[in-house]
Formats: C-alpha cells, sequence, structure tokens
C-alpha cells in the first residue's frame, strides 16, 4: 500500500496563486459604493438600524480616532468586549484602519462566575499584550470585575459612533497583506490560549475562494445572521465577507435569536435574505420552535443558500427543517454544507450549490465503519447502515490528507484525521509557538477532526480531540473536568466530560461521569449533582444534560493511569443504553 | 401561587426531565444552570401563551427569565398584544 496523494481541488493546478483584487480589508472596505446598504442591526420589527457603506466607514473612521488618541498604533492588539452590534463592529474596522489587530471576545453574562471570566480574560490580555480593552458605554458596572487587564492594558469605554466626524480619511494606516488583520479566539480556558492570527492577504484568498465557489453577487445578495460575532463564522461569513465584497447583512443578536428562533424565519422573509450559515442544531431548533399553524406565513423563497457548518453535519437535522418550512418556497438544494475553521480562516470545503438535490449522501455498513473506520458503501437504507451527509468539495489552492493515529496516509474511504494544507492557513497561534509547533507540522495542520473521503468530497465524522460541541460553541472537556474534580464529594482526578449527540437537540449535550468520594455518597446524588451543575455553569456558562456519579474505581484506567474516555463511555453505554445514538 | 405559574413550572419540569425535582417561583432556573439558553425559546413560546401575550425580540434577557415569578413579571412589563 502506497501513499495515497493528498486531495486536492482539481482547479488548484491551474490557480497556483490568488490574485486579490484589495492589498487588505480597509482598501476594500473602502471601495464599496457608499449609498449601498451594509448592515442591519435587527433588533424586532419595530426597532432596525441600517447603516450605508459610507455611514460605516465613517463611523469606524471615527472610532479609529478614538482608539489612537488612546495610543493605538499599526501593530498594537486591541480586545474588544461589545454586544453584538453596529458599535463592535465599527471599533473592530477602527482598529484594522489603524494597523491594529483586533480581537473580539465574548461578552460577559450573569451565568459566568466573574473569577472564571477574568481569569480567561487576564489570559488573553497577557497573550496579546494588547494595548487596548475596549468596552460598550452601557457595560454594566456590577460587571467591571470581570474585566481583567494586563500591565501593558488599559480599558476603553467606546461610543456607539454616531457622533460627528469621522470624515477624514486615514492616512498614515500602512497595512499590508501580510499584517496580522485580527486575532480569532475559541472559548473556554483552553480556547482562550489559542489566538488565532490571520493575515490580511489570509482573509483575501478565503473570501475570494468563497465567493467564486457561492457565486456571491454584492449587487444581488444578502446575508442574514444571528451568529456571534467572536465566532469565526460570524466573523467570517457574516462580516469580512460582506465588507470585502459589499453584500448586505441583516444581522440579529445570538442571544435575541435563540429565545425567539422564528425570528430568522421573519427576518429572511422581509428582507429577502439569499444567504445564511447555521450550525448544524439551529435546523431542527428553528422548526421545533416555531408553532405549526405560523410556519407557512413565511417566505423563504430568496434563500439561494442556507449552509450547515461548525459542527458535524445530520441529515435528520437538515431534512427536518426541509419538511418543516415545504411550504414556504425553500427551494430544492437550498440547504447545503462546509466543513470550517478558524486556523483557515474559515471554509476549507462547500457543497455544490447548483447541485438541487443538495449535498450528497452516502449509506454505509454500520458496524464496519465503528470497528475498523471503513466505509462500505450499501445501499439506501440497509439494515443496520448509517449514512454520511458530505460537507463538498475542496475550495481552490486546498489540500487534505487523511491520516491514521500514527500519521500513514489513508486511502478513500478510510476514515482518519484530517490534515489541511492551504494558501489560508494561519501562521500559528499568537505567542504559542508551543502550540503552533504541535498543530503545524511540515506545513500540514492537524485539524484533530476526523473523516474520510469518497469521489473527492469530504465527509466529517467526529473530532479526535474529544472537543463537545454544544450548539455550534467549543467546550473543552478539561474545563468541566477541572471544576467537577474540585467539588468535595468527587475524588480528585476521576472525572470524564464528553459531548453525546442528542437527537432532539440536533447537537451534543454534556454528559459527565464522576466517581464519588466514598460509596455511602451515592445516597445523596440529587444534592451532588445539583451542586455540580451549578458549579460547571457558573465556571464555564454551559448547561449538563446529565451527570452520572459512580461508585469509586469505576472509571475505566488507561495503561498510563488515566481516566480512558473510550472505553469509559463504552461501559457508560452498556449500564445505560439510551446513551447509544447513531 | 397563580395557576398560570403553576403550570409553568410543570411546563418547565417536564421540559428539563426532572418530574420530581421541586421548585418554586423564585427558584433560580437559568443562573443555576436547571435550564440552558436553548430551552428558553421554548419557555418564552409557553410564557406567551400562559399570558396571552406577544413578548418582541430585544425586549428580554435571560435574566428577565431566571425564576418563574420574574418571567410573569417580564410578561406584564413589555408584553404586547397578540396580533
Amino acid at each position: 500500500m502506497g501513499l495515497r496523494a493528498p486531495y486536492k481541488n482539481t482547479r488548484s493546478h491551474l490557480l497556483q496563486w490568488c490574485v486579490l483584487r484589495y492589498r487588505n480589508l480597509i482598501d476594500a472596505l473602502d471601495a464599496a459604493p457608499g449609498e449601498r446598504p451594509f448592515v442591519t442591526a435587527w433588533i424586532n420589527e419595530d426597532e432596525q438600524e441600517t447603516v450605508t457603506f459610507a455611514e460605516f466607514r465613517r463611523r469606524a473612521r471615527l472610532q479609529a480616532g478614538g482608539l489612537r488618541a488612546h495610543g493605538v498604533n499599526g501593530g498594537d492588539r486591541v480586545i474588544v468586549i461589545m454586544p453584538q452590534g453596529i458599535p463592535a463592529m465599527t471599533v473592530f474596522a477602527g482598529a484594522m484602519m489603524l494597523g491594529a489587530a483586533p480581537a473580539l471576545i465574548a461578552y460577559p453574562n450573569e451565568k459566568v462566575e466573574p473569577s472564571k471570566y477574568r481569569s480567561g480574560l487576564a489570559g488573553v490580555t497577557a497573550n496579546l499584550k494588547a494595548k487596548l480593552v475596549v468596552i460598550d458605554e452601557e457595560f454594566p458596572h456590577e460587571m467591571l470585575s470581570h474585566v481583567s487587564l494586563g500591565e501593558e492594558s488599559r480599558l476603553l469605554r467606546a461610543g456607539d459612533g454616531r457622533g460627528p466626524g469621522g470624515e477624514e480619511e486615514l492616512t498614515d494606516a500602512k497595512n499590508q497583506a501580510g499584517r496580522i488583520a485580527f486575532i480569532q479566539h475559541s472559548a473556554g480556558t483552553t480556547g482562550l490560549q489559542k489566538g488565532v492570527a490571520l493575515t490580511h492577504g489570509a482573509v483575501l484568498r478565503q473570501l475570494e475562494h468563497l465567493v467564486q465557489a457561492l457565486e456571491i453577487n454584492g449587487a444581488t445578495d444578502r446575508i442574514y445572521s444571528w451568529l456571534p460575532l467572536y465566532h469565526d463564522m460570524g466573523l467570517v461569513a457574516c462580516f469580512m465577507l460582506p465588507l470585502a465584497y459589499h453584500v448586505p447583512v441583516v444581522m440579529q443578536s445570538p442571544i435575541d435569536w435563540v429565545m425567539h428562533p422564528e425570528t430568522m424565519l421573519q427576518v429572511i422573509s422581509e428582507h429577502k435574505c439569499t444567504l445564511a450559515w447555521l450550525p448544524n442544531f439551529a435546523f431542527q431548533f428553528v422548526p421545533r420552535r416555531t408553532r405549526l399553524n405560523r410556519r407557512a406565513q413565511y417566505d423563504l423563497s430568496s434563500i439561494r443558500a442556507l449552509i450547515n457548518c461548525s459542527e458535524p453535519v445530520r441529515t435528520s437535522s437538515m431534512q427536518e427543517f426541509e419538511n418543516a418550512f415545504a411550504a414556504t418556497g425553500l427551494k430544492a438544494g437550498a440547504l447545503q454544507t462546509s466543513y470550517a475553521m478558524a486556523e483557515n480562516v474559515f471554509a476549507v470545503t462547500q457543497s455544490d450549490i447548483d447541485r438541487s438535490s443538495g449535498p450528497t449522501r452516502i449509506w454505509a455498513d454500520g458496524g464496519q465503519f465503528r470497528n475498523s473506520h471503513r466505509v462500505v458503501r450499501v445501499a439506501e437504507g440497509s439494515a443496520g447502515s448509517v449514512s454520511f451527509t458530505s460537507s463538498g468539495r475542496l475550495l481552490p489552492n486546498h489540500e487534505i490528507r487523511i491520516v491514521s493515529d500514527s500519521g500513514t496516509p489513508l486511502r478513500e474511504s478510510e476514515a482518519g484525521e484530517i490534515l489541511i494544507k492551504s494558501d489560508c492557513l494561519f501562521d500559528g497561534y499568537y505567542n504559542r509557538a508551543d502550540l503552533t509547533e504541535k498543530a503545524i507540522v511540515d506545513g500540514w495542520y492537524y485539524t484533530g477532526d476526523l473523516g474520510f473521503c469518497v469521489d473527492e468530497e469530504l465527509y466529517v465524522v467526529g473530532r479526535k480531540k474529544d472537543l463537545i460541541i454544544v450548539g455550534g460553541e467549543n467546550i473543552y472537556p478539561h474545563d468541566i473536568e477541572e471544576i467537577v474534580a474540585s467539588h468535595r464529594a468527587v475524588h480528585d482526578g476521576r472525572v470524564i466530560a464528553m459531548g453525546v449527540y442528542n437527537p432532539d437537540l440536533g447537537t451534543e449535550e454534556i454528559i459527565i461521569v464522576a466517581e464519588v468520594e466514598s460509596e455511602d455518597l451515592l445516597a445523596n446524588t440529587v444534592e451532588i449533582e445539583r451542586e455540580i451543575r451549578g458549579q460547571v455553569t457558573a465556571g464555564l456558562g454551559v448547561t449538563v444534560g446529565t451527570v452520572f456519579l459512580k461508585p469509586p474505581k469505576w472509571i475505566v484506567k488507561s495503561t498510563a493511569g488515566k481516566p480512558a474516555r473510550c472505553a469509559t463511555f463504552e461501559k457508560l453505554q452498556k449500564e445505560h443504553p439510551k446513551l447509544n445514538v447513531e | 401561587m397563580t395557576e398560570e405559574a403553576q403550570q409553568m413550572i410543570e411546563y418547565i419540569l417536564r421540559r428539563i426531565r426532572k418530574p420530581t425535582l421541586v421548585i418554586d417561583e423564585n427558584t433560580p432556573l437559568v443562573s443555576s444552570g436547571l435550564v440552558d439558553s436553548m430551552a428558553l425559546g421554548e419557555v418564552m413560546l409557553t410564557l406567551e401563551d400562559l399570558t396571552n401575550t406577544r413578548i418582541p425580540p430585544g425586549a428580554v434577557k435571560p435574566k428577565d427569565l431566571d425564576t418563574v415569578a420574574k418571567m410573569f413579571a417580564t410578561a406584564q412589563r413589555v408584553g404586547k398584544p397578540r396580533k
């Protein structure tokens, strides 16, 4: 068995380099037609604000002036902690106008314990050596204790940019394609240590590939988004792409949307949106929270592509959405897929939006796949079969390789870790050479995701790193385990947290298995469980699905003496068959 | 406790699959992690049904729904007639 050649986009040999239309993202913004609407911040049907590209530029320049007055210069890092909306976006763009690198961090909320938020933020400011931490004028006073600053950082309350000024162009910004445009962070204590530094060139190359694959036209397309701007999907697909390619975007706050999921349909209908990106869970979350008698009133006929991305694709979720909104004019083939990550700016693959049957689906023998990670194709619906939905083909100038645990390249239809090489790949985690050298080896980025290829299409099946993804949010098991292990009733080090797919939710939920210090504590599981839940929520702002409290020595240990995640889960499944989800 | 509040409590216990848990109108639900943000959409629909109101998007934050008592106070404060 020889080495399999890396999968390439068949066009990549024709496109040896990507000719960028602009030197940097700010030049792209400056080229936008001034009178064209850019961002509509949608709160409800009676409360919306739309800014044109010209007005956005003006407000961003005003913000840039404010940042510069507080000492921000080209090359500096600026942390932005502001609610989703136009002010946060203008501060972000304003920082880029100065040649500084902004980083958007999630706004604190009441669920997260202040000390945990402070510690995470302190880590980010220290790692980035941020010049400024920018908050909004309404940032709650009682939450100021959440904000911790490094020695070199200062706090600034930014205005909304509506005031006068901002007419003068900034002529001293020296944004080169190779300069860092912004820094992207994952959530959680561990994730906040990994700042993905992305250059203007990498971002523009990614956007160019994506625009070609999706045939995006700024004059006729309109993007809908509720995605958080601190997440790569929200930031790149729904802010940078519209900014650089002059596409109007209608944006909701994720907090408002999650409490009113049906508003997604209302906004798309009213504003005739053509494109949106959604994590898998949203495809069943929205139908299940839309009253039956209201579904047909919405008009989704404008949609060219609703792209499933950011967590593993589930065919059942997409079908539920299609079935629920069949009477809305939703076009056949409108639901599409993509595989993306911040380390590649965003998309690695994109399904064919011109395919009216939607992304490719294949069926495989379930037993062979689980036991030998091999895809043996069977007829649709065969007994014991599992189905997979393609994440599409590679974007131009992208290569992937599927490797085994030992790093051996695998053949088509064999599942293993996905490695990526592209012209959008990040250079490394900011200031973290230690993490970078583990992630990028010989130019290949080790994604930690598991997948396989069939007929030049990529199928993503899971995560090697055990990262838990709930509703598109990354949650690191270690963060949860650390909290639970500190509980007085839990034996130190004998905790495993994992994500288990819940078909009712369309996403994973957190499962915790913890050994109690002594058997008699099992008589008091209700109280202990309640405390564990509360502590995890307070520490990470996430909710736990199920807590399994087990007697001492229950968790399976690896040969190294540490809890063995997979073996423990198998044991758990035997005791609790309801956890067996395909 | 009103009948509507009792109905909301019963709904929440069914939703979080803990029928034997004891909660009252002032039990923290969101801040304690019992009710996650994804369940709030369903809670809002139930609240609108029980109060016969429409709660506009953007008028409510998760902390406004942290207890059953706060839910009904919020509906009274920001609720609008249904269309």
